[in-house]
């Protein structure tokens, strides 16, 4: 009886005291969780006061800083070794390991920038396209991020299952801001989408959609060489048209997008990378990627029903938004001839796995042909070993700390 | 001009015979020799574009990118990250400060050099120190600076007079400090760093704002930062209350902690801890309450407990300054942000409208002084000299 009494007792008393020590815990969850409600009231005052007073001059500087740091896609063209459907591969791997370090979003297009600059400066073997990639990424996080958040370099190794050593990394990174002139203050296309909703109502899933769309384009070869202030606003505009929101009104900076990058911009929706489609799966994100899928099976079953041939579901869609697209043939003729991206479009929903052998065979038979070094092109031989991508490795999950559920603070 | 030198093409490329699999050290070796010179590398993996090659080819210039070019002279400084150094260009004979940052081998180059680089080379402006070269060596970062003879501390130390500067020399010295900060704003830079010893004077009184970093790009809207930034003495207080959104403001307070310090020689706010720091401010300023700042209990690191004192008039702790500038003062040193003036508009104040004659006319007396004795303000010569009366500008 005693024995039962005491151990009653005892329990609960831990009872009382857990009950207790719960109360004053929600409490004061309660109140920090009011203090950053005020803590935003106050940021968002002090934003509309700095727009006020520096908008214009910030964003005459941004879009002085984006026409001196686009990478040139002509110049990328003519590398030796790599080829433009591997970058999707380097992209997808760049954006996990953005996500699993849980970066700002701005870093993610900084780093794909300063990727971009140093492959337009710089010969690149397709074995140092990783470690490039990767070294822009630390480069961009350094720049960007909370120091705290910035991956060391023996996390970036291990990410790259130690194909480079550490030494590497550093010898890359240095070359790479060499090579760059120093110049790390890319305006991205984040930067220009803050500014551009900076005096609208806040709507979450209009400013991911554009994220979204943003970082679609991201993968592909003929946004590489836009103006992050021009993707910004169509990537807005395209956001709005697929979730039916009102466009800006047209005396607004976001309003000045331009027709044609939004067209191209919409044929690329069909196919993301699902690396990317993943990421925008996460309720953080508002599942943008799930809503801009039921949008466009919503579409495409439209279009079935009127029994057209096969128009691309996102450019009916603008045509609803828009009336200049509506008479627009489906397959605008792109700038560049289109044999150039085919395998983009193959390697896409695959990723991060690597080619195989035989595609990078394959590869140095067909489309490429014509895009490659004379010298090298015409020689029908399997890849050296040595010289395979690093990204054969990476089948091996990534090993690192789980990605932040929700990071709203930086 | 390696291009000439170049190994032919085709053997860079495809190093390795066919079907060979080389050991990892062959690889790795390979792989760390094409990366380590800068020269291997032109060779390796040489700029693309015929006509950009040029371009950055002459950039690198070996010559004038080799630390041995510049003769390092006595130690200027030691700052959070870096010594500093005078130095003196071997070729020109031109003063430099040379910057010598330590690299770790386990991080690579610091971020705070990755962000005080990129942003200097963004900012280009008279009231900004420029920043000349960088050189890397293995183990370390060497920034080249315009040589500036001293801080504003040392200034206004080697000043006598307890420290206190004149009036004429306080006004031009806050206009330039306003201008260089409002081109950083206009800029999307924050400072966050801004004291004394980061404002360097030349013997031309010029000032220009140095030592970026802690500085960083912000965007609109203003994005959360750290809030462990400023020097302590001349943090804001809502910065000092836990905020970590703020924007421009921030280098305003610091603005006015500096001029206040010009004219008395000692620093306004001279706090030991977080807590005394805002103490010191409220004893002053006064304690800020939810009728004067609302929202102010919400800040993480406000206590209902904090000591309540009244507002002082400022003109007790700086009896020589006049009423205009007072006013002025008293418009940066609000306690609430969004009550701070910004750079621009403290720029226009009318404190600042004299200030065109009263250079001219010091301008005048320099003059006089210089016809009596030439050489002495000679750059080069002894950096102790030759600080006599400075010539606005």
């Amino acid at each position: 009886m005693a024995y039962y009494h005491k151990k009653c007792d005892s329990y609960f008393v831990e009872f009382h005291e857990d009950q207790e020590k719960r109360y004053r815990e929600e409490l004061r969850e309660h109140d920090r969780r009011q203090k950053w409600q005020t803590q935003l009231a106050i940021a968002e005052d002090l934003s509309q006061l700095t727009s006020c007073e520096y908008r214009d001059d910030v964003l005459q500087h941004m879009e002085m800083m984006e026409g001196k740091t686009l990478p040139d896609v002509a110049s990328i063209d003519i590398q030796t070794e790599i080829k433009w459907f591997m970058r999707p591969y380097l992209v997808d791997f760049l954006i996990e390991a953005h996500t699993a370090f849980g970066l700002l979003p701005e870093t993610l297009f900084l780093t794909i920038n300063l990727l971009d600059r140093y492959c337009s400066r710089r010969i690149v073997y397709k074995k140092h396209y990783q470690l490039v990639g990767c070294s822009a990424l630390l480069i961009a996080a350094k720049y960007g991020d909370r120091k705290d958040r910035v991956p060391t370099i023996k996390e970036l190794k291990q990410m790259c299952c130690g194909l480079y050593e550490d030494d590497m990394f550093t010898q890359m990174e240095w070359h790479v801001l060499q090579t760059l002139d120093w110049i790390i203050g890319h305006p991205t296309i984040d930067s220009f989408l803050q500014m551009a909703l900076d005096n609208v109502a806040y709507d979450p899933e209009v400013e991911h959609m554009a994220c979204y769309i943003s970082e679609i384009a991201m993968f592909q070869r003929d946004f590489v060489s836009k103006r992050p202030s021009d993707m910004a606003r169509s990537s807005l505009a395209l956001a709005r048209c697929i979730l039916s929101r009102p466009q800006s009104l047209s005396t607004e900076w976001a309003a000045k997008y331009d027709s044609d990058t939004l067209f191209t911009l919409s044929k690329q929706l069909l196919r993301p990378s699902k690396v990317l489609h993943d990421k925008y799966q996460a309720a953080h994100l508002s599942r943008v990627s799930i809503i801009l899928e039921d949008v466009l099976a919503r579409q495409a079953s439209t279009s079935r029903c009127y029994g057209n041939a096969p128009p691309t579901p996102p450019s009916e869609k603008c045509s609803e938004g828009f009336g200049n697209f509506s008479r627009n043939e489906a397959p605008v003729t792109p700038t560049k001839p289109s044999n150039l991206v085919p395998s983009i479009n193959n390697g896409c929903p695959t990723p991060p796995i690597t080619p195989t052998h035989d595609e990078y065979f394959n590869v140095n038979q067909n489309p490429f042909k014509t895009n490659q070094n004379p010298g090298l092109g015409g020689i029908r031989r399997p890849p050296t070993p040595g010289s395979l991508p690093p990204f054969q490795q990476q089948a091996v999950p990534f090993s690192l700390p789980p990605i932040s559920q929700m990071a709203p603070i930086y | 001009m390696d291009f000439s030198r170049g190994t032919p093409c085709a053997t860079n490329i495809n190093p390795e015979p066919l079907n060979h699999r080389p050991s990892h050290n062959t690889l790795k070796r390979q792989v760390t020799d094409q990366l380590v010179a800068p020269r291997d590398v032109l060779n390796y993996e040489r700029p693309i574009k015929k006509l950009k090659s040029g371009q950055l080819l002459a950039s690198q210039g070996m010559d004038k990118r080799h630390p041995s070019s510049f003769q390092q002279l006595e130690k200027l400084g030691e700052g959070t990250y870096a010594t500093v150094f005078k130095g003196r260009n071997r070729q020109t004979g031109e003063l430099v400060a040379l910057k010598e940052i330590h690299l770790d081998s386990e991080e690579g180059t610091p971020s705070t050099a990755i962000r005080e680089i990129s942003l200097m080379k963004e900012l280009k402006h008279d009231n900004i120190v420029s920043l000349h070269d960088v050189i890397h060596t293995e183990n370390k970062l060497m920034l080249v600076f315009e040589y500036m003879d001293k801080d504003l501390k040392k200034y206004m130390d080697s000043r006598g007079s307890g420290g206190q500067l004149d009036y004429i020399t306080i006004k031009s010295f806050m206009h330039q400090l306003l201008q260089g900060i409002a081109f950083c704003h206009e800029n999307r830079v924050l400072h966050r760093d801004l004291k004394p010893q980061n404002l360097l004077i030349n013997n031309k009184g010029q000032l220009k704002l140095a030592d970026f970093g802690l500085a960083r790009a912000f965007g609109i809207p203003v994005n959360t930062f750290s809030n462990e930034v400023v020097t302590l003495w001349y943090r804001a207080p809502d910065v000092l209350l836990g905020s970590r959104t703020y924007n421009t403001s921030i280098d305003i307070w610091s603005a006015g902690c500096i001029m206040a310090e010009m004219y008395t020689g000692r620093p306004l706010f001279p706090g030991t801890t977080n807590e005394d720091q805002l103490q010191k401010i409220f004893r002053i300023m006064g304690t800020p309450s939810e009728r004067s700042w609302p929202g102010i209990s919400q800040f993480p690191e406000y206590k209902s407990s904090f000591h309540v004192y009244a507002t002082q008039d400022l003109r007790i702790f700086l009896p020589q300054i006049d009423q205009v500038g007072l006013d002025l003062i008293s418009r940066m040193l609000q306690l609430r942000p969004e009550m701070r003036v910004g750079a621009l508009e403290a720029l226009s104040h009318i404190w600042f409208r004299d200030l065109p004659q009263l250079r001219q006319q010091q301008a005048q007396q320099a003059q006089q002084i210089q016809m009596g004795g030439q050489g002495s303000m000679m750059m080069g010569g002894s950096s102790g000299g030759g600080y006599g009366v400075p010539v606005y500008q």
